[in-house]
Formats: C-alpha cells, sequence, structure tokens
C-alpha cells in the first residue's frame, strides 16, 4: 500500500521552544485546539504522585478571570467539552467547536491552561474528590490491575512506575502551593506545543493561531524550568514473581503479565509494532486465536506495547473465571515462549503488516485524532516523516527484524511479572508451584 | 444549523429481497466503513433463550460456506481491515473498518455468511465460554452491570426490556444449535437488514457488487410479533444489590418514550443539561456544591419501544443513601417546577448539536448514524434536520417532558449497598416458613 498524504498542515518552531502546528481539516465545519505541555505524571516529584493531575484537574476550577462556574459556562457554552489527559510524558488540553468559535475556543484554552487561581476551597474540594475517586477505583479489577501493573512493571522509583492519579497517601498531601509551584515549573513555553485543526489553510490557521498566542498568551511564563532528568528504561526482574490484589468475591480473576518494552523513539518501533500485533493484536493473532477463539478462556486477550517517550512497558492483558486461571497463564506463557523462538512467520508477518498499514488512515479522520498524532510525532522528536512515511515503514519490516524484536520484547520472557486481582485464596491455590506469589491488600 | 444535503450526497437502493442499501462516498482518504445493521436485539428473544441475539453475534464469526472457521477475520485483517459488532435491546449490528482497495473482499465476506452462516455444535460451546466470560466480566463482576441488570428486571414486568441484553448465565447454558438455527432463519435475511456504506469508494461500482453478491438471498418470513405490553406503571418500585464495595451506589429509571417520539429530543436535553460536562446541573449541585457524589450521570437512549431514562449517582464515602436521594429527587423536580432557564436550554442545546457533527467526522461514524437515522427514526434524512428539531425545543417543552417523566411514581430505584452477599442459611428460611400464616403444612 502505497504511504497516505497528510493533511495540507504546517509546523513552526518558536525561538522560545513553543511549537506551533497548523492542519488543514476539509469537510464537517467543526475546529479543534489542543495544547500539549511537559507536564506529565513522569514530572510528579518524590512523594508526590498525581500532582500533574491534580494540577491538571484545578485548571478549571477557576482562573484569574472567572471562578469555576463562569469557566465551565464559557466552555460548555460553546458546545464543548474539555479534554484534560494527563499521560507519562504530557498534559494535553483539547476543545473542539464548531467553526465559528475558534477564536474563542483559542482564547479559553489559553486562559485556562495558563491562568489558573487556584482557589483555596476548590484545591480542598478536589483533593476530596481525588480521594473519592481513588477509592471508587478500587471497585473496578481492570483499574486496579492497570495500577499494580504500572508499579510492578517500570519500579516504583522509576518516574514512569506510578499511576497519574497517584497514591492517596501522596494526594492527601496536596496542597494550594504544591499545584500553583508544579504549573509555574512545568506549563512553559519549552516543550509545549499548540496545534488547531479547521478548514482554513494552513498558513491562515498558523497566522490565527499566533495572533491568538499575541493576544492571551502574554502571561506565559518565559524562564525556562530546570529540566528534570530522563526516565531510564523500565525495572529489570531476575525472576518471575505474582502479585496477587485481593478482591473478595470475584469470581473472575483479571491477569497482567508485564516485562519492559520500548519507548517511542526507539529504532526497532516499527518491527515491535508488527511483532507485538502478530502476538496479540487485532483478532487474528497468537494469543487471541489460541486464548479465546480455540479455548474459549476468555472474553478479551491482547498483549500491547505501552510506549512513553523514554521507556515501555510490554503487557499481556485478559481475565478469565476462577476455575480456568492457572490454564489461561500456562497457555499464555507457552505460546508467548514458543512466539519468542518464531516471531510470526511469513504468512503472519504479511497479514500483519498490510492489517497495520489498511488501518493507519483512520488515525488520520477526526480532527482530535490528527492533531494528536501530529503533535506526538513532532514531541517525541520523530518528526513528520513518522506518520508520512507509516505505511512503507511498516511494510519493510523483515522476518528477520520481527523475529528479533519478537524475542527481545515478549510480555512473558523471563523475570515477567504477573499480575493477577481476584479471591486471593483462589489465585494461590491456581498459582501454586508457579512462581513465587506476593498477596496484597485492595489498596 | 440544518446539514446540507449537499454535504451528505446519501444515496438509497433497495433490492427485490428486501435488503436496504445506503451509500455514502467521500474520497478523502483511502479508506472506507461497511455497517450491517439487524433489527434484532433482546427485545425480540423470550425467556429461556435470553442473551441468543448476543450470543449470536459472536457465532457469525465463526464460518460461513465459502469462508471456513476462522477465515473471516483472516481474509479482513490480510487485506487491511477489522471488525467489531454490538447487539442493543433493538439491534445487531456488525461493522468493519478497512483500506478502501479491499472493498470486495468484505462485501464478499458479509454476503456469503449471510447467505450461508455454519452453525455447529463445536463452535456453538466454545463461544458460549467466551460469552460467559464477557458476562462475568460486564456483570457478574462490575457494579454498573449488576445495578442496570437489576434496574431492567424491576422497571419492565411484561416487556422483554426486562432481560439483560448478554443473557442469564442459565439461559446461556441452556441456548441449543436448534435454537440459534431458528433464530439465523427468522432475523439475519436480507429482508431484516440495513447496509450502509461510507468513504473511498465509486457508488455504482459498489451498488453492482452488493447486487451480485446479496442479490440472490432469498428473503425471510416476515418477524414475529414482540410482545410489548407493559401495564401502566402504579408506584415505585425498589431492589437492592449487595456485593462487597468502596462506596454505596443508586441507579435510578424512570420509564420514557420510544426514540421516535417526539419527546424523545426533550430527553436528549435534560440528559445533556443533567449531566454532560462540569457544569451541568446534577454534577454541579451533586457533585460540586453538595459533595455527595464522586460522580453523577444521567443517560437517556433512543429505544423502538419505552425504555428507561436512567440517572446513575456513586456516592462519595460517608454520605448515606437517602441523603443523596433526596437531593436528586430535588434536582430532578426543579426541572419540573421551573423552567431551564435560558442560559442552560443554550448550553444544552450547543452540547447536543455539536456532538452529532462531531458523530459526523469520520467514515465510521457517518455509517453508523446514517444507519441509526433508518433504524431508529424511519430515514437517514433524519439527521439532516435533527440539530434545528433541537432548536425548536422550548423551555416548555422541556419542563413539560420532565413532569411527565420523573413522577415519584413512575420511579424505579437500585441502591447498591456494601457488603457481603448474604448466605441463605437453612435454618433461618424455615424460621420464616413457620411463623408466615398458612405456608406450613396443617390446613385450617
Amino acid at each position: 500500500m502505497k504511504d497516505v498524504a497528510l493533511p495540507p498542515l504546517l509546523v513552526e518552531p518558536g525561538p522560545d521552544g513553543l511549537t506551533v502546528a497548523a492542519i488543514q481539516k476539509r469537510g464537517v465545519p467543526l475546529f479543534h485546539v489542543r495544547l500539549s505541555l511537559p507536564a506529565g505524571a513522569a514530572c510528579d516529584p518524590r512523594g508526590k504522585a498525581g500532582l500533574a493531575q491534580f494540577t491538571a484537574d484545578l485548571l478549571r476550577r477557576g482562573t484569574q478571570r472567572r471562578d469555576a462556574h463562569g469557566v465551565d459556562a464559557m466552555i460548555e457554552g460553546m458546545g464543548a467539552q474539555l479534554s484534560v489527559d494527563v499521560s507519562l510524558d504530557e498534559c494535553a488540553l483539547g476543545l473542539t467547536v464548531p467553526a465559528e468559535l475558534s477564536a474563542a475556543a483559542v482564547d479559553a484554552l489559553l486562559e485556562v491552561a495558563l491562568l489558573p487561581s487556584f482557589p483555596e476551597a476548590e484545591v480542598t474540594q478536589t483533593r476530596r474528590r481525588a480521594l473519592a475517586a481513588l477509592q471508587a477505583d478500587l471497585d473496578d479489577p481492570g483499574t486496579v490491575a492497570a495500577r499494580a501493573a504500572i508499579a510492578v512493571g517500570y519500579g516504583e522509583d522509576h518516574p514512569y512506575g506510578h499511576p497519574a492519579s497517584g497514591f492517596r497517601r501522596d494526594v492527601e498531601t496536596f496542597t494550594r502551593e504544591d499545584a500553583a509551584a508544579f504549573h509555574a515549573d512545568r506549563f512553559r513555553k519549552r516543550g509545549a506545543l499548540l496545534s488547531v485543526a479547521g478548514r482554513d489553510d494552513p498558513a491562515q490557521l498558523l497566522r490565527f493561531a499566533q495572533d491568538r498566542l499575541s493576544a492571551q498568551g502574554q502571561a506565559w511564563p518565559r524562564a525556562a524550568a530546570k529540566d528534570l532528568p530522563l526516565p531510564g528504561p523500565a525495572a529489570h526482574h531476575a525472576q518471575m514473581r505474582a502479585i496477587v490484589v485481593h478482591k473478595p468475591d470475584a469470581t473472575q480473576a483479571q491477569v497482567r503479565i508485564v516485562s519492559p518494552g520500548i519507548s517511542r523513539q526507539d529504532p526497532r518501533w516499527a518491527a515491535a509494532v508488527v511483532a507485538n500485533t502478530a502476538l496479540g493484536g487485532g483478532f487474528t493473532s497468537v494469543l487471541v486465536d489460541a486464548i479465546r477463539v480455540d479455548r474459549g478462556l476468555s472474553y478479551s486477550v491482547s498483549s500491547r506495547l505501552a510506549m512513553g517517550r523514554h521507556a515501555g512497558l510490554s503487557v499481556f492483558s485478559s481475565f478469565t473465571k476462577n476455575e480456568t486461571l492457572r490454564e489461561l497463564v500456562d497457555l499464555a506463557l507457552e505460546k508467548m515462549r514458543a512466539y519468542r523462538g518464531t516471531g510470526p512467520g511469513p504468512d503472519a508477518l504479511a497479514k500483519t503488516r498490510t492489517y497495520l498499514a489498511g488501518l493507519f488512515p483512520f488515525g488520520l479522520e477526526a480532527h482530535e485524532s490528527i492533531a494528536e498524532n501530529v503533535s506526538d510525532c513532532i514531541l517525541d522528536g520523530l518528526g513528520l516523516s513518522h506518520l508520512a512515511t507509516y505505511r512503507s515503514r511498516i511494510a519493510s519490516v523483515s522476518e528477520d527484524a520481527a523475529r528479533e524484536a519478537a524475542f527481545a520484547l515478549s510480555p512473558g520472557r523471563e523475570g515477567a511479572q504477573i499480575v493477577v486481582v481476584g479471591d486471593a485464596e483462589v489465585a494461590r491455590k491456581a498459582l501454586a508451584g508457579l512462581c513465587p506469589i506476593e498477596i496484597r491488600p485492595l489498596e | 444549523m440544518a446539514l446540507d444535503p449537499r454535504d451528505f450526497p446519501v444515496e438509497e437502493h433497495h433490492l427485490a429481497n428486501g435488503l436496504s442499501i445506503r451509500l455514502l462516498p467521500d474520497r478523502g482518504l483511502p479508506i472506507a466503513t461497511l455497517y450491517s445493521f439487524f433489527r434484532v436485539g433482546s427485545r425480540n428473544e423470550r425467556p429461556g433463550i435470553t442473551g441468543i441475539s448476543h450470543l449470536f453475534e459472536h457465532m457469525m464469526f465463526n464460518g460461513s460456506r465459502k469462508y471456513g472457521p476462522k477465515e473471516f477475520d483472516r481474509k479482513l485483517e490480510a487485506a487491511g481491515g477489522s471488525s467489531n459488532a454490538y447487539t442493543s435491546n433493538d439491534l445487531t449490528v456488525y461493522y468493519e473498518d478497512f483500506a478502501s482497495e479491499a472493498l470486495s473482499l468484505v462485501l464478499d465476506l458479509e454476503a456469503d455468511r449471510m447467505a450461508s452462516l455454519t452453525i455447529d455444535d463445536t463452535s456453538l460451546s466454545r463461544e458460549r465460554e467466551v460469552v460467559k466470560e464477557e458476562r462475568r466480566f460486564r456483570t457478574d463482576n462490575d457494579l454498573d452491570g449488576m445495578m442496570d441488570e437489576a434496574l431492567s428486571a424491576l422497571s419492565f414486568l411484561a416487556h422483554p426490556y426486562r432481560w439483560p441484553v448478554v443473557g442469564w448465565m442459565s439461559d446461556l447454558n441452556r441456548i441449543t444449535r436448534a435454537d440459534c438455527e431458528q433464530y439465523f432463519r427468522t432475523y439475519y435475511a436480507p429482508n431484516n437488514c440495513t447496509v450502509v456504506l461510507a468513504g473511498d469508494f465509486e457508488p455504482a461500482r459498489a451498488l453492482r457488487e452488493i447486487e451480485r453478491l446479496y442479490g440472490a438471498i432469498p428473503s425471510g418470513a416476515p418477524l414475529p410479533e414482540v410482545p410489548t405490553g407493559e401495564p401502566p406503571q402504579k408506584g415505585e418500585r425498589r431492589a437492592q444489590v449487595q456485593f462487597p464495595a468502596q462506596t454505596k451506589a443508586i441507579l435510578a429509571g424512570f420509564r420514557a418514550p420510544a426514540g421516535s417520539h417526539a419527546d424523545s429530543l426533550a430527553l436528549d436535553l435534560i440528559e445533556t443539561a443533567l449531566s454532560s460536562g462540569e457544569g451541568a446541573r446534577l454534577k454541579r449541585a451533586l457533585v460540586y456544591e453538595q459533595e455527595l457524589c464522586v460522580d453523577a450521570h444521567a443517560y437517556f437512549g433512543w429505544r423502538i419501544d419505552p425504555g428507561l431514562f436512567d440517572v446513575a449517582l456513586k456516592l462519595n464515602p460517608g454520605v448515606e443513601l437517602a441523603r443523596a436521594e433526596a437531593a436528586l429527587w430535588a434536582e430532578l423536580a426543579r426541572l419540573v417546577a421551573e423552567p431551564l432557564p435560558e442560559a442552560d436550554l443554550r448550553r444544552a442545546k450547543n452540547l447536543v448539536k455539536a456532538q452529532l457533527l462531531r458523530g459526523l467526522t469520520t467514515a465510521n461514524g457517518r455509517a453508523h448514524t446514517i444507519g441509526q437515522m433508518e433504524l431508529m427514526l424511519g430515514s437517514w434524512r433524519a439527521m439532516l434536520d435533527l440539530a434545528d428539531r433541537y432548536e425548536a425545543v422550548a423551555a416548555t417543552d422541556v419542563q413539560r417532558v420532565a413532569a411527565a417523566t420523573f413522577a415519584p411514581h413512575r420511579r424505579n430505584i437500585v441502591t447498591l449497598v456494601p457488603g457481603e452477599q448474604p448466605e441463605l442459611d437453612p435454618a433461618d428460611l424455615e424460621k420464616v416458613v413457620g411463623d408466615a400464616p398458612g405456608l406450613k403444612g396443617g390446613g385450617p
């Protein structure tokens, strides 16, 4: 398949480190603005896990120009909902509005991002809400498993080794000063990217964005904060281990099998994506075929490369009834170990390359997804060619390269960490003899 | 703000066997989406085979005459596509996203399974286990799923909306191959299907392919009538779910009109005014001002027959159920007592219209919207002036519909009480039976 032409777009890096991207999207008369800032969960100070998310949640709870209700009215009155996404590396804010409201949308986004007032009462209430949400999360076995897998996979001291929502013990300590200091430190121009997507041609859109920045962006601190050390690779474990989080009365066990993966900047990226997709992506992968289609052990099975800008994990995910927990774990490990040796054969390789290439343009359709993709590949240092040559790079992955990636990145290799969320007694019996087991309370 | 029909040049076709076809080309990106909407869901089931519509959705991927077991997805993925499906109370819906050059293959795959699906005991046994896992995941180990199932059983006495789409576990164990074959013959005929194709294709060529591949599939018999005689609700109903959980929760359901009823637009706006965005009335009052809930959410989904308007509250730790309930009723009573202020109504209209537009930015979204409009409102054209029809809803309409919907005697309430599930002690049962007059032997 031929490479896909990107929509007309311009990217302009500024002298102060802020990049502006303008993307022309024809069709439905909508406008999208997205601001990515170097303020992700990896920036949480030690002992303050969750501060990036907490600060982001507070942005809309009052600015220097209006209170929280005023912010809600400003944004939602346009028919928009503010998206706030705190990932490992960044905090991204987004708004999509009817095209005629584009100026108001950019102004609103910049006001929320740059001029938060952090009212004391809102800080107190947001902290209570965050704590209540953390407690409510314990009722969702999948969320509990995901949180545990991050900490176990990266290691708790790694900058990526905690969930963005943080830990109860840390969130309890958050103050107004914490949020204000984090904002002053991380919501800066250097490393930030403003992207806009709309019907106008990219030159017009770029001028428009820069005009709005001139009008609204004076408050943006120019001083560059101290850079944080770059995160290293995920934790390496010499021995397989199972961590069981006890959830009473569960009739089904959530399972994650985690090993170190790669970053989005890794030169093996294309081979790794192909090898992982053949293992556990799509509906005809090795793992889905063995676990769901052939044995009916689970409804959902996948292997995934969870990639940050500087490190990543390889994660197997599934769930099954208590009675078949051991069967599922044994089968997953058996298939993943065998695949390490073989990688995808020629047929599976060809199928996977075409599968990925065929579906790639779906990520360029919606305003939000093209803006996010453009933003990510620029901030990751990969450039627009990462998108423009996607199909040809995937098509060029050789059998040898895929096999090497399969060998190096299987979630089930030596030292894999198994996370189970379910009834502890059931899991202890099921996993007996497989590896050391550690039982943890639900918290 | 009606949509311009020139931006949506939908072609409408019908084959002699009853298949409905909608085509919407867009040559922007080399991709397309094909949807197949079957007008069958849990509404068309009966006790004893509940869940068969959803189980059948799984069975549709297990092979047909030309493409054997596992071939559907293998062929599709090898051509640059992916598939998925969902089942609701009213519909079973299949779709494929794919590179546009795979169009002929995708149509062949879909037409072949409509013409000649293979149903065997081996694949049924396997898929039954997968669906039971899905039920354990979405219902038996999920608080929202547990409460939703309890609410449906509480709210409907006679209508098939009473049972869960995924089906009761005992029925999933009971469904036979003969049940599946009968279901396929009855509901998977072309006269019960609408196919919608959106994206990068040439319409005349696509239509010729569809005629060639689907044209010889015979029509089915007229569909069996659905027993829809739900009696009027004569008072509040309550149920309790007891399960180990961190916090209490409330799910309230109010009987509401069908999606095609004119008042459904006012209910969409009420849903939005109550819970879309952080400034929504329910969130502002219960989450921010009174701090009773972690989350407050309203939901009204269009259904073929009269359905439910739901409100779900996840309580903050330490908050009593009665206090949260009282606050919820007070918020709903406000909608009845006074017209929605102009700013709130404007906000709700803008949010609903923007959501409609956002749904049309992708090939998948366009195809899905066209199919939904066809199946629920009778024509895809309903989407063209939908925004105008929302605009025409007045504050007095909202007040009237709120009064008709949120009357206390129409509400059904499920509460989640954290705690171990009670185990039945035979001695306690003996005591209850022994104490009840006229229940133990002996006669008068």
